[in-house]
């Protein structure tokens, strides 16, 4: 379905939808499950990455992440799509690189303590541009616990230069909203972008509405039209661009390496090549922060407190949000769809026209330090963290909030 | 709280193999997708395959539901009596107990002014070819008392979250849980 723009001006084009049809008869399935369901997060992140348009997926076993594989090996081969259960994270990871350079659209699933096992993968998908999707299930305490403790090394696990793209879903609608958009995000900017789903959501089962298909919004890496003689693989068209894509296997002999490349992907060690790719690599994200980044304002217009929370967060943070308004207090919600990039914009401006930005999250305290740094001192700031492996209740956010005269 | 005081949590319990988060499953798809309501369902369980502690808590809404937890049950419903003993306390002053007169027959730490119901959910499926049905039986009582949902719709739910083979067992337990009710009514 996605497929027809990438054919136009290639070569082999007759051989490629010839594999097409043959792809087109294997899907037994539905590849979107339009309709109202009562399902399990980590089922909805499945459908989201179904939607969107994978076709690859590759991933080990691990609590609370295994319904994500355990569904996506019933469902992609019903769709076309192929499905490997790694030896390893490592073997995921790569296999997922591998995939997406060879033009499929990929993901894997993985938990926390294997989510360090990734870096490597990330570090290679950043340097040569592949887009792959990666989800998170944050866990603690050696279990199925609640957590939002991944929050920093979603966006600084890997060496190197980077800006990391990570979306923080706070329900099970936004599992399958956001696993879109990550591969949407993904396709666009040729990068690696990161669900960072949680114990809480991913185990939760809610109502889900998978909209009709033409009604969920594909988009697909820009395949060039070149031929392999005039094509540069990691030329862009600015200091901020995304190259054109070219594929393994159709004739194009890119190399892609981990080492720092130039625009025809030779190596390079050279500190002016160097400087220009990991410019331009942390650039095409950073300089579409605020079309990434997206922020749903809850109360704000008219508040002198805000809670700016991520993830599941945001819910108990509405909840104390209303019962404080009940007794008239000023206070707002602002949930951040996308914590990395940073929205910097957002914040500074809630930092302007607040008395107190609380920071809500699962964790010893984290990206506090982040919203702290971008309030630069225009506004009192404080920190509402719980680390027991529980979400937050609202009567704890509350009870936390007490303190602060602006609040009381 | 304005969200949180429409929603009804009802708490299911018992150990692991008796169905309990299928219970919650099940009676949150018919909710959701034939009543048109919200419902967040959550679950811990212990990491033996049987045995262990299990529990369910299934939160329903006329509204979105924000905070999936609720340090308070509406209903608790209890499989067996060490779940009642762990969740008695949670649940809240004039709310509705649930459980297998067999299996939970300690009934102390009751709150006042609790809806009790004590019914042989177990004795009854045993009846029916099958103890582990315990679990439809008593949600079949469930909805006869309630009135939150209809067969037919507890019907449709089943057939989206049980294997076929068992289908046919799990509805008449739900029909035989259904038809106590009416008759204590």
């Amino acid at each position: 379905m996605e497929k027809g723009q990438r054919e136009k001006g290639q070569r082999e084009k007759g051989q490629r939808e010839k594999g097409q049809r043959e792809k087109g008869q294997r899907e037994k399935e539905n590849r979107v499950l339009s309709g109202v369901h009562f399902m399990q997060g980590n089922y909805a992140a499945v459908e989201g990455a179904l939607a969107a348009g994978c076709d690859f997926f590759a991933g080990y076993p691990i609590t609370p992440a295994n319904e994500v594989s355990e569904r996506m090996s019933q469902r992609l081969p019903a769709v076309g799509g192929v499905f490997l259960q790694g030896e390893d994270e490592l073997c995921s990871i790569n296999a997922v690189a591998g995939a997406s350079l060879a033009g499929a659209k990929a993901m894997t699933a993985t938990a926390s303590a294997g989510y360090d096992y990734l870096q490597e993968g990330l570090e290679y998908g950043v340097a040569v541009e592949a887009p792959m999707v990666v989800v998170d299930v944050q866990r603690c305490r050696g279990e199925n616990f609640a957590t939002q403790a991944d929050i920093m090394q979603v966006h600084w696990g890997p060496a190197g230069d980077h800006e990391m793209i990570v979306l923080a879903p706070s329900s099970v609608q936004e599992l399958f909203d956001f696993t879109v958009r990550a591969f949407n995000l993904a396709e666009e900017y040729r990068t690696p972008v990161i669900v960072l789903s949680e114990t809480t959501i991913a185990l939760m089962r809610e109502r889900l509405v998978i909209p009709e298909a033409d009604k969920i919004p594909v988009v697909n890496r820009k395949w060039t039209t070149k031929t392999p003689e005039e094509y540069l693989p990691f030329k862009a068209d600015s200091e901020w661009g995304v190259p054109e894509f070219s594929g393994l296997g159709r004739g194009y002999h890119t190399i892609y390496s981990i080492n720092p490349h130039d625009e025809k992907g030779s190596i390079e060690w050279d500190p002016d090549a160097f400087e220009r790719l990991y410019t331009r690599i942390p650039a095409k994200v950073a300089r579409n922060r605020k079309k990434i980044s997206t922020v749903q304002r809850y109360g704000l217009d008219d508040a002198k407190v805000a809670l700016v929370a991520y993830g599941s967060e945001v819910r108990p943070c509405i909840d104390a949000m209303d019962v404080l308004r009940e007794g008239g207090k000023k206070v707002g919600v602002m949930k951040l769809d996308a914590p990395w990039p940073f929205p910097e914009e957002a914040i500074e401006e809630l930092s302007k026209n607040m008395d107190l930005v609380a920071t809500v999250e699962m964790n010893v305290g984290k990206y506090a330090g982040e919203i702290e740094r971008a309030c630069r001192g225009r506004c009192r700031t404080a920190r509402v963290t719980k680390n027991r492996g529980l979400i937050h209740s609202p009567e704890e956010i509350l009870e936390s909030l007490s303190g602060f005269e602006e609040v009381r | 709280m304005s969200s949180a005081t429409k929603a009804t949590s009802i708490r299911f319990s018992g150990f692991g193999g008796q169905g309990i988060i299928l219970s919650a499953v099940v009676l949150g798809d018919a909710l959701v997708i034939h009543r048109g309501l919200y419902a967040a369902q959550t679950q811990s369980y212990g990491s033996e395959a049987r045995g262990g502690q299990c529990q369910s808590e299934l939160i329903v809404s006329e509204k979105p539901i924000l905070t999936p937890i609720r340090a308070t049950n509406d209903i608790l419903v209890a499989m067996f009596q060490t779940a009642f003993n762990t969740y008695v306390d949670s649940l809240r002053k004039g709310g509705a107990l649930f459980v297998d007169s067999e299996l939970v027959k300690d009934l102390s730490r009751v709150p006042p002014e609790t809806a009790c119901h004590s019914i042989p959910a177990t004795q009854i499926a045993s009846g029916l070819g099958n103890k582990m049905a315990a679990n439809m039986v008593m949600l079949g009582y469930f909805a006869g008392v309630t009135n939150m949902v209809g067969l037919e719709h507890l019907d449709s739910a089943l057939a989206e979250n049980v294997r076929e083979q068992f289908l046919d067992l799990n509805k008449k337990a739900i029909r035989a849980g259904f038809d106590l009710s009416l008759g204590k009514a």
